[in-house]
């Protein structure tokens, strides 16, 4: 199809992109680039800086750490995913979606009541074991968001390695570890390193994380922006930073968007081995036992943070008691944020929601005009459209204030919905898209040739066959939306205050049974969202 | 209904063209596009359909370039091989999207329905959804609704090779019947010779991005005009000899082929008849049911023949080291 008038309906996207995305990211460049003509002098100051270049070196490396252990944890899942039916498959499939709609905040908190002074851990082991406030719990607390992108991806692929292969390789002489080495690795390298490419660029864009659970001492370039532009409103520092970082991202993410081309490629083979299934007798073997371990850890890893967030929430001053229920949904005026607990609630859910209605208008018509039309530059248009997910909420939250201080838009909530859009978009633009590339284009054209028109083609026809895939895009959405902590912290004004921002202020207060309380309330809301994504079970990322 | 006209196709696309000087489908007839893959015949259906656009040249229905119009202007019906059924409608809403599209009242939509189904035989299955069905009920629901539209062209891309032998021969009969009776004038693409030949008015033979010929089947079977053809029809023999005096022999087995030169002559195993004799030399056999193939020398040749058992001068067991030939029916192939 060639590109006709159809075009309008990009009015609308490109309008938002270019206002909220682009004139925002020239905004920075031109802070960070531009005094009385093109300077290199603050990009050059900041390398020169020790802690500055001891910053990005860190980011580098932690991601790279965080990277390295995530591929190390999924691996194994991975493999029994693919090759196995176990008992508890399905619950440890659940449980695996379960971070991606966990707010970052929370999950940090989780770290500190765990891991904390006097932590649960902490506790039980007698000594503090070093995790919090140091490298070790990033690493830990971004496997714990990876590592199921991991065993998604890889096991999705390792499925699909015709068993032939393996046979041949087996009639061939090649067994037990060159067998895998020579045979299987190649064949789902791909799905490694895009999912391994993703981890990194992840956790090199990660803020809350290293925020909360790193200190200053670790901190990333994002935090490290953030402490320029909130602490000592130093604007040139902040934006020289923000270009190092943005350049630094955008290679990731052309390495992960390459990377998952190949992947995408692989995927597209039909070949479904059947998994194992494990009779009684298995669980007494080398290979039960480990499985069993195995999701034991998995199930640990991902539960304790929650639960040790949900266990505190119930505690007080030593005893069992609902009283950090009862004082965040107090009418209480709550002289930190300005605003009562439940006014934070509310705005989170209408954040969210508003987010969720632009994400779509946006993405949507993106995701059509890419899906359906030829035409020039459409490569170009691809990568500026997939931009944002290369932008980091502190550096988004720095342009708009370079961008819309002043306006009256600065002042309305619209600025947080639009900076909650250019994050959440991309996903759903993702989904969407490749929710559409299932469809196959024959049922397209048989509705051309009954007398549709394209836009009732799709209407009717390609619409509700990707809703699925809206609704889990829309999900993630929302579930960014409500925990996004970054741009809201440098964006909000008081009466805009959301729920993890709350949340960051009560931990900064060191007042964690609120905290822990209104954590649980959102993880009640994420839950939701999990359940219905797990109802659907569309796979978007 | 309407008579198809291509007229000076032009398509190029990766390094491939497609050609076609002119291919017209009469009103009410059953064309079948026939040629391996990649010879440019699934190609050659899009465009009709609308799909895609010839580069060069003009496509007419009863006269009327259609070239500008989309495909949901030109009032035809498609069927393709993997039937490309709205996964999401039952079946009663499938072969209702047309009718709907056309916004007829509901009553009518639902007398026009029933009727498609009845023709195809699927009533009683209205409420059921695509993947609940057979390969076989999904082609037919595929083929009622691109009929309940009454098209002026229908198009059938493959229609059948998803399907087992059995239910395919079952429903190349049944396409065949309905298309007789609406007297709609269709477009046929295959790669299956046999298929060809028993469903088709005539069938136009393509290969690499040319119409190599048009005629009726058995035209095309015992009088094809290129050594493409011949082949792509069935097994074939093809002797290459001089002529002279309007006569081109090999050895005893002579040809009159009223002219002279180099000429090439073709005919089919069956047009083989075998004698007691001893002109050609019994090289190899094969036993078919009910029948046999034999593979014969004569002077530095080889020639096939297939006759029924019962119609051999001799038993197999007593095959002879020799035999007599005679050619019933040829044709000189072109260069």
């Amino acid at each position: 199809m060639k590109l006709g008038r159809g075009y309008l309906i990009l009015t609308v996207p490109l309008a938002f992109l270019v206002i909220f995305f682009y004139v925002p990211l020239v905004s920075i460049i031109k802070t960070g680039l531009w005094e009385d003509g093109f300077t290199l002098r603050y990009i050059a100051s900041v390398i020169q800086n020790d802690y500055h270049r001891r910053v990005i070196l860190f980011t580098i490396a932690q991601a790279l750490g965080s990277t390295l252990l995530t591929v190390a944890l999924g691996l194994p899942g991975a493999y029994l995913f693919a090759k196995y039916d176990f008992p508890g498959k399905r619950v440890i499939r659940a449980v695996l979606t379960v971070p991606f709609v966990m707010p970052s905040v929370m999950v940090a908190l989780g770290y500190i009541l765990l891991f904390g002074k006097s932590g649960i851990v902490t506790d039980l082991i007698g000594r503090d074991p070093g995790i919090l406030y140091s490298w070790k719990g990033i690493l830990l607390a971004h496997a714990f968001y990876n590592f199921p992108i991991v065993i998604r991806m890889v096991s999705s692929l390792w499925q699909r390695v015709n068993p032939h292969y393996e046979e041949a390789a087996l009639s061939l002489g090649a067994r037990g570890f060159s067998l895998f080495w020579r045979v299987t690795l190649p064949l789902i390298s791909p799905a490694i390193f895009a999912s391994a490419m993703l981890t990194f660029v992840f956790s090199f864009l990660s803020f809350s994380i290293p925020l909360i659970i790193g200190g200053y001492r670790y901190a990333t370039i994002e935090v490290d922006i953030f402490t320029a532009i909130m602490t000592l409103l130093d604007f040139k520092t902040g934006s020289a930073l923000a270009i190092i970082q943005i350049l630094l991202s955008m290679a990731f993410m052309y390495a992960y968007l390459r990377s998952l081309d190949a992947y995408a490629r692989r995927e597209e083979q039909r070949v479904f081995r059947k998994p194992i299934p494990f009779r009684r007798g298995d669980w007494l073997s080398l290979r039960g036992l480990a499985t069993a371990l195995y999701s034991l850890i998995v199930f640990i890893f991902i539960v304790s943070p929650l639960l040790a967030v949900i266990y505190d929430s119930l505690r007080f001053n030593g005893h069992w008691s609902l009283e950090w229920y009862r004082r965040i949904f107090s009418t209480e005026y709550n002289p930190m944020f300005g605003l009562t607990t439940l006014d934070a609630i509310r705005n989170s859910l209408l954040f969210g929601l508003a987010t969720v209605v632009l994400s779509i208008t946006v993405a949507l018509p993106i995701a059509y005009a890419l899906h359906r039309w030829d035409f020039r530059g459409k490569r170009l248009f691809d990568i500026l459209a997939m931009l944002p997910l290369a932008s980091s909420p502190i550096t988004l939250g720095l342009g708009y204030i370079k961008t819309f201080h002043g306006t009256p838009l600065y002042y309305t909530a619209w600025i947080i919905v639009a900076a909650h859009t250019v994050i959440a978009y991309p996903f759903v633009l993702r989904a969407v898209s490749t929710g559409l590339k299932k469809i196959k284009p024959n049922i397209f054209e048989a509705a051309l040739s009954l007398g549709a028109r394209e836009w009732k083609a799709f209407l009717r026809v390609e619409l509700p066959l990707v809703l699925g895939s809206l609704v889990v895009g829309a999900i993630f959405a929302f579930a960014m939306s409500i925990a996004e902590l970054g741009a809201t912290y440098m964006l909000a004004k008081p009466e805009y205050t959301t729920m993890s921002v709350a949340i960051y202020k009560f931990l900064g207060a060191r007042q964690f049974g609120s905290a822990s309380a209104l954590s649980v309330l959102l993880m009640a809301v994420s839950t939701a969202g999990f359940l219905i994504i797990e109802r659907i079970g569309e796979e978007v990322w | 209904m309407v008579t198809v006209t291509l007229r000076n196709i032009v398509k190029a696309r990766n390094g491939f063209r497609l050609k076609i000087d002119e291919l017209i489908v009469e009103n009410g007839e059953f064309l079948t596009l026939l040629g391996p893959s990649g010879c440019g015949k699934t190609t050659t259906l899009r465009m009709i359909a609308g799909f895609e656009r010839p580069d060069r040249g003009e496509i007419l229905f009863d006269g009327r370039p259609v070239n500008d119009l989309p495909p949901y202007e030109r009032n035809i019906g498609i069927v393709f091989q993997d039937y490309a059924l709205f996964p999401h409608m039952t079946v009663f809403k499938n072969v209702a999207f047309g009718l709907e599209m056309k916004g007829l009242p509901k009553s009518e939509i639902e007398r026009k329905v029933r009727w498609a189904l009845e023709i195809v035989g699927l009533t009683g299955l209205e409420n059921r959804y695509p993947e609940q069905l057979s390969g076989g009920q999904q082609q037919r629901v595929a083929l009622a609704r691109a009929l309940v539209v009454e098209p002026e062209v229908l198009l059938l891309d493959e229609p059948l090779s998803n399907l087992d032998a059995k239910i395919r021969e079952r429903l190349r009969g049944e396409i065949r019947r309905i298309q007789r009776e609406l007297g709609i004038t269709t477009i046929y693409v295959t790669h299956d010779q046999e298929e060809a030949m028993a469903i088709s008015d005539r069938i136009a033979v393509m290969n690499v991005g040319r119409v190599e010929q048009v005629g009726k089947p058995l035209e095309l079977y015992y009088r094809p005009e290129t050594e493409f053809v011949a082949r792509f029809l069935g097994l074939s023999n093809i002797l290459e000899l001089e002529a002279e005096n309007g006569r081109a022999c090999l050895n005893e087995l002579c040809f009159d082929v009223g002219r002279s030169g180099r000429v090439r002559i073709f005919f089919r195993p069956e047009s083989v008849y075998i004698m007691k004799g001893d002109t050609a030399e019994v090289l190899d056999y094969e036993l078919l049911p009910g029948r046999i193939r034999l593979k014969l020398g004569i002077g530095d040749r080889v020639i096939l023949a297939e006759r029924f058992l019962d119609e051999l001068p001799f038993s197999v067991e007593e095959m002879p080291e020799r035999v007599d030939v005679r050619v019933r029916s040829f044709s000189v192939l072109g260069q």
